[in-house]
């Protein structure tokens, strides 16, 4: 029963992994990588890892909705109506599929896993916490106030209210001489007309 | 199926209701006809309601909106004269009868099944379109990316027009709408409300529609937080509480050409409900297309 | 476990006539018995529409996903001690995976029909219930948090002498921001409201409609059992046998969400997305320290 699960589980996977370079819609994509992601959430709760398995699924399933929200609102075409191809760089693509495959599928089966079961008694939680604030205290810290700052900055930087003033009324820095040019990087085509990318 | 049948027979007659000149007020004592219920879709009616008359310059919108009702489908005529020969008119005040009359009539198709735009064997895949995004695939035009007007972030603008018996919008208003997302980029009216004469200006009316489209029925107690939940500042909340005192509201709207581009669907709809249909009207062009 | 299953199956389809009455109630419209499966069946008997290059398979699929999230949400619900028809020993984090996934679906069901009105309706859904299913998420920590579980079980045990609504009062009005979200009501229906013509639904008739319509309620019903179960207390009561009063506090939570969403008016979108991210987060956040604080030892 759970072999067979498995094996269902583990061809959904792929064969939805595989679908999401098939298809022509950014969407259909998006929610095919979810499909599989989901697929791999379940063979892990079929792995008596229930907590690990069911958070993929809700990371996942929120994380592609984003993705796809995004894709409607950036992208031409996210629904296929015109058909595209959803791969670039074929060739290194492929080579660096099969190079990565090859890596993990020997780090897999070529190092000696260590096999030792947890007792039942193993307070993991407890030995967790320690963990994380006793020797490897630095790291994490250092991760986790690098990564605030890097989505406060994000905010900062995506809010209307921007640095040097609204962004719909420009958002100009100051010059570096009074009254000169603004700093900074200048726009390359200037806020001119949109650029179509083919079409009419 | 019989069983299914037997069951359906006393359900409640679904009625898109297309509100022509001084059909406002006519639609609003539907409410109280029993057994019948206003859809806002006309994929969910049964029976499509001409409620006053339409010009016939719109008789093409209306036959479009008559095979949008999934067949089989009735028309009734409600103070209306015919534009098409399909379903039966009603001069009185009372369209019950017709009404169900017509949830047991099967109107036939009023126009051919065709996109509005030919796609068929155009294009590379045959689909209408060509490149990435040009072209008209499946017989509608394919979204643009244009600069966004508020960050000018380039995102994709959508064209098409809405209206003129799109429930959320003022009867006879046709806007041709170009949008990001549900952000209004440009607008232009081709067509204005239809004249509703002094009732359709009438406060209770008035405000009653406008707390329809916050989802809310026309009580005291919701009104409150439905004054909360306006945005400020666009003098919404001022003309809405005016309505729910019983005082009539003689603002005049900046032409929705000017005032629409840059609010979102929603605020747009309700800003639009939130003049008098007289003033929309006589801000609007009468021959702008 | 199967009995479990069975029950709920069995139930289900009633629970969602009492939703479909209390909506007639609460739209103050008459014949409240028998009308929702009159026009149910009128529904069932008109035809499905097509439209243009549409996505068919996420088209037909939508209403099934959503009936079956709602299902997988409320097989985590006990009944009684012990009586529960999937016994994970997370089942908050199910629960949680179900809303975030309920996003997707009807972001699909507007998606897929290919026409600008229920497209509109689907994505600006994503932009408001993505913000709730956190704030939801926020919450459900804390009716974990007494429990020192994620199991639903251990979190109705935990509340034998003080359900969750007395200990975390911001709690359960929270979470029915959440259930009005994810049933598509009121002031969070903005994927189906009525200034879009019926938005992510407006393309659909028939049968369709019919199946999304039940699955709707059919979500409101887990989504009461939810809450019923870690705020009030779920099967725990005097005198009557622990089922009765799961299906009392449903109805209850049921209610309230209906006139919740005949009661308050849908702001626009962008006005909601700041209500959410300043008002309704940080009092999450709130709920969420209070908690905390009451169960350090």
């Amino acid at each position: 029963m759970i072999d067979a699960l498995f094996l269902t589980l583990s061809a959904l996977a792929i064969w939805s992994g595989w679908r999401v370079f098939r298809v022509d819609s950014m969407v259909r994509a998006s929610f095919l990588l979810m499909v599989s992601f989901i697929a791999v959430g379940l063979i892990a709760v079929l792995l008596a890892a229930p907590y690990i398995g069911i958070a993929t699924i809700f990371m996942m399933a929120v994380e592609m909705m984003v993705m796809a929200l995004f894709m409607v609102m950036f992208m031409m075409n996210p629904a296929g109506l015109n058909p595209m191809v959803m791969v670039h760089q074929h060739r290194f693509a492929v080579v660096a599929g099969i190079v990565a495959f090859a890596g993990l599928t020997a780090a897999a089966l070529l190092s000696d896993l260590p096999s030792r079961p947890v007792p039942e008694s193993a307070e993991v939680v407890r030995a967790l916490g320690h963990e994380l604030l006793g020797p490897s205290m630095l790291i994490f810290e250092t991760a986790g106030v690098t990564l605030l700052a890097t989505m406060i900055g994000a905010v900062v930087l995506s809010a209307r209210s921007g640095r040097y003033g609204d962004s719909d009324a420009g958002s100009v820095p100051p010059g570096l001489t009074p009254g000169g040019e603004p700093a900074g990087r200048k726009p390359d085509d200037g806020r001119g007309r949109p650029h179509h990318h083919g079409g009419q | 199926m019989s069983w299914l049948s037997t069951l359906a027979h006393d359900a409640e007659i679904a009625v898109f209701a297309a509100v022509g000149q001084h059909g406002l007020g006519l639609t609003e004592t539907l409410g109280r006809q029993r057994g019948v219920r206003l859809v806002s879709s006309p994929r969910h009616a049964r029976v499509l309601l001409v409620a006053g008359e339409v010009e016939s310059a719109q008789a093409r919108a209306l036959e479009r909106l008559h095979a949008q009702i999934p067949p089989p489908r009735g028309t009734v005529w409600w103070q209306a004269p015919r534009l098409f020969e399909r379903g039966e008119t009603v001069i009185g005040d009372d369209p019950g009868e017709a009404i169900r009359r017509a949830a047991g009539a099967d109107d036939p198709e009023q126009r051919p099944d065709v996109p509005p735009h030919p796609w068929r064997g155009m294009g590379p895949h045959g689909q209408g379109g060509h490149g990435m995004m040009g072209g008209n695939p499946y017989g509608r035009p394919m979204a643009m990316t244009a600069d966004d007007i508020r960050d000018g972030l380039t995102l994709d603008a959508y064209s098409a027009r809405f209206g003129p018996f799109l429930p959320a919008l003022p009867p006879g208003l046709v806007l041709d709408l170009t949008m990001q997302g549900d952000v209004i980029v440009s607008a232009a009216a081709a067509s204005p409300p239809y004249p509703q004469g002094p009732e359709g200006d009438a406060p209770t009316l008035c405000a009653a529609r406008m707390l329809r489209l916050m989802g809310i029925g026309p009580r005291a107690a919701h009104a409150r937080g439905a004054l909360m939940a306006l945005p400020k500042g666009s003098g919404m909340r001022r003309r809405l509480a005016a309505w729910l005192r019983g005082e009539t509201v003689t603002e005049s709207p900046a032409p929705p050409p000017n005032a629409l581009p840059g609010r979102e669907w929603a605020e747009a709809v309700l800003w639009l409900a939130s003049f008098p249909p007289s003033r929309l009207r006589a801000v609007c062009p009468e021959e702008a297309a | 476990m199967i009995a479990a299953t069975f029950a709920l199956l069995l139930s289900l389809p009633l629970l969602v006539w009492v939703a479909a009455m209390f909506d007639r109630i609460g739209a103050g419209r008459g014949r409240v018995v028998m009308a929702p499966l009159q026009n149910g069946a009128a529904l069932l008997l008109r035809p499905n529409t097509e439209t243009e290059a549409p996505d068919q398979l996420n088209r037909l699929l939508a209403p099934g996903w959503y009936l079956a999230l709602a299902l997988v949400g409320l097989s985590v619900v006990p009944f009684a001690p012990g009586v529960v028809a999937s016994d994970i020993a997370t089942g908050l984090v199910l629960w949680g995976a179900c809303e975030a996934l309920t996003v997707v679906v009807v972001f699909l069901h507007g998606w897929s029909p290919n026409s600008p009105l229920p497209l509109i309706g689907a994505y600006r859904y994503v932009a408001i219930g993505l913000p709730a299913m956190l704030l939801s998420m926020f919450v459900l920590i804390g009716a974990a948090l007494p429990a020192q579980s994620l199991s639903v079980a251990e979190v109705v045990e935990a509340q034998r002498d003080l359900w969750n609504v007395v200990r975390q009062p911001l709690g359960l009005p929270l979470f029915m921001a959440l259930g009005l979200a994810i049933t598509l009501r009121g002031p969070f229906d903005f994927a189906e409201g009525a200034e879009l013509a019926g938005g992510a639904s407006a393309e659909e008739s028939g049968p369709a409609l019919a199946a999304w319509r039940f699955a709707r309620a059919a979500m409101l019903v887990a989504f009461s059992a939810m809450a019923a179960t870690a705020f009030l207390g779920g099967y725990l009561g005097p005198v009557l046998p622990g089922p009765a009063w799961l299906l009392l506090k449903t109805l209850a939570v049921m209610a309230a969400a209906v006139a919740a969403g005949r009661f308050f008016a849908r702001m626009p979108p962008a006005r909601m997305l700041t209500f959410l991210w300043v008002v309704l987060l940080p009092l999450s956040f709130a709920n969420l320290a209070l908690v905390g604080v009451e169960a350090l030892p």
